[in-house]
């Protein structure tokens, strides 16, 4: 961290925080699923300034062969920043060290989850588009891809929730913006199968004791339940209000 | 969905849910282990996998891959002409094959066929007989899991369907469904892509009826 700390802004202000939240508020979320015409499943996210559009593909054909598995079906996913989502070292397009990581990651956790013994042979595709970014991006990849793994009729164990928790001022909060990340003391994203209370997410920037820390996954899993409840209204509202064509909301369409 | 608002306390041993309800991947079906398509069991308890209809102890899946059964009769493409027979796109990511020897018919690579599954091994290898080649017409590819609605019960749907419009339509149980004739086959389309978003509601058959008379009309 080369920023100098004279540029750092106060992140806690009277309990409250820049963008006027307290600690343990979520910015708004918003989800809608299927979305996309020739996606089997898909989902749109946006979370605070997030914007972040998720499409599953599969089962399918396995190519290359030698990566099929006679047992079970591969699980794929790819990350991928679009360039114009933010500012500064995001803005280059292609897969960087950091998105091929995230790609990883959220493979591994949905590993966790999808029943992928009953398509030998196949792959499940994954692919994560961040249309804009502002901190959290991961956690918004995370929560839409489950989304369209539900709508696109994968069998799973559990949707899997996503929320990052950090310390901003010395304090824990939950949903670290872009500032609070940027200049907070740390920063923790974690996802959740809320079914069993697994963790399939751990990761962490910065330091945090072991009280911290304790306190922070409980914060972000009380959160959790509150996105959890998002997720399943988007996949409800695709039976409920049926439409016949799929659409990207622009914005205005996605206020009630 | 019926709105039943009143709580009438059932206790029925054997109908835990009075009613139809959309359950959600790893939502609790029931308190005990119970075998049913569809769900898992885990510490001794019983949850869904899939988004799905949840009635009468049955879940029957809302969105889904089509999964193969022998006996399945199925709509697909003649994707290669091989030496000894033909490959076949029938909407799985399994190869289905048929061999020349279950057929008297010459087939060509973007032929439509009429088939039925007459074979499929441990790694999900499909092989098709009783093939025939279809008229010209449209394809129209609807998810697997709306299939039985699109027939509806005793034929209705299909019978109303080609009536209303005047085509053949071949329903596969794979999810592609070829319209062919003289009829109005985009009516056919409109009404089959209707049946498609609306398969979870009730009272379908007399809507799609109401909706091709008025587009008769025109």
């Amino acid at each position: 961290m080369s920023q100098a700390e004279s540029n750092k802004p106060k992140l806690l202000v009277d309990g409250k925080r820049i963008d006027g939240r307290a600690t343990d508020e979520l910015r708004p979320i918003r989800i809608v699923a299927r979305v996309l015409n020739d996606a089997d499943g898909s989902a749109y996210v946006e979370w605070g300034k997030n914007k972040v559009l998720a499409g599953v593909y599969g089962p399918s054909e396995c190519i290359p062969r030698h990566d099929q598995s006679l047992y079970r079906s591969v699980v794929r996913c790819r990350y991928n920043m679009a360039p114009f989502s933010g500012a500064e070292e995001h803005g280059r397009s292609g897969p960087s060290r950091r998105s091929r990581e995230l790609s990883k990651v959220i493979k591994e956790a949905f590993e966790n989850v999808i029943i992928s013994e009953n398509f030998p042979r196949t792959q499940i595709e994954i692919f994560v588009e961040v249309l804009q970014s502002d901190g959290g991006t991961r956690c918004a990849a995370i929560t839409a891809a489950s989304v369209a793994l539900a709508d696109a009729g994968i069998p799973m164990k559990d949707l899997i929730t996503a929320v990052a928790v950090g310390k901003i001022d010395g304090q824990m909060a939950i949903d670290l913006g872009k500032e609070e990340d940027n200049f907070g003391e740390s920063d923790m994203p974690l996802a959740f199968s809320l079914r069993t209370g697994e963790l399939l997410l751990f990761q962490m920037d910065g330091l945090l004791t072991r009280e911290e820390l304790q306190k922070g996954i409980a914060m972000a899993k009380a959160a959790a339940q509150k996105v959890h409840k998002l997720q399943v209204e988007a996949i409800r509202k695709v039976y409920e209000e049926p439409r016949e064509e799929r659409f990207l909301p622009v914005k205005g369409a996605l206020e009630k | 969905m019926t709105e039943e608002k009143a709580h009438s306390p059932t206790h029925h041993s054997h109908s835990h849910q009075p009613e139809s309800r959309i359950v959600m991947p790893g939502e609790l079906l029931f308190d005990r282990p119970e075998r049913i398509s569809y769900a898992f069991i885990d510490g001794g308890k019983t949850y869904s996998t899939v988004v799905g209809l949840f009635s009468e102890g049955k879940l029957v899946p809302l969105e889904g891959p089509y999964e193969p059964l022998v006996d399945d009769l199925v709509v697909g493409l003649v994707t290669e002409v091989k030496f000894a027979g033909y490959s076949v796109d029938i909407n799985t990511a399994y190869p289905a094959f048929l061999s020349s020897r279950e057929t008297r018919e010459r087939f060509e690579m973007g032929d439509t066929i009429f088939a039925r599954i007459t074979m499929i091994d441990e790694v999900r290898s499909i092989e098709l007989g009783e093939a025939r080649k279809l008229p010209a017409g449209r394809l129209v590819k609807v998810s697997s899991v709306k299939v039985p609605r699109i027939i509806g019960k005793k034929n209705s749907m299909l019978e109303m369907l080609s009536k209303q419009t005047g085509c053949e339509i071949y329903v596969g149980r794979n999810g592609y469904v070829w319209i062919a004739g003289k009829g109005n086959a985009s009516l056919a389309e409109k009404a089959i892509r209707m049946i498609e978003v609306q398969a979870h509601t009730r009272g379908l058959t007399d809507r799609v009826a109401a909706f091709l008379k008025e587009e008769h009309g025109r």
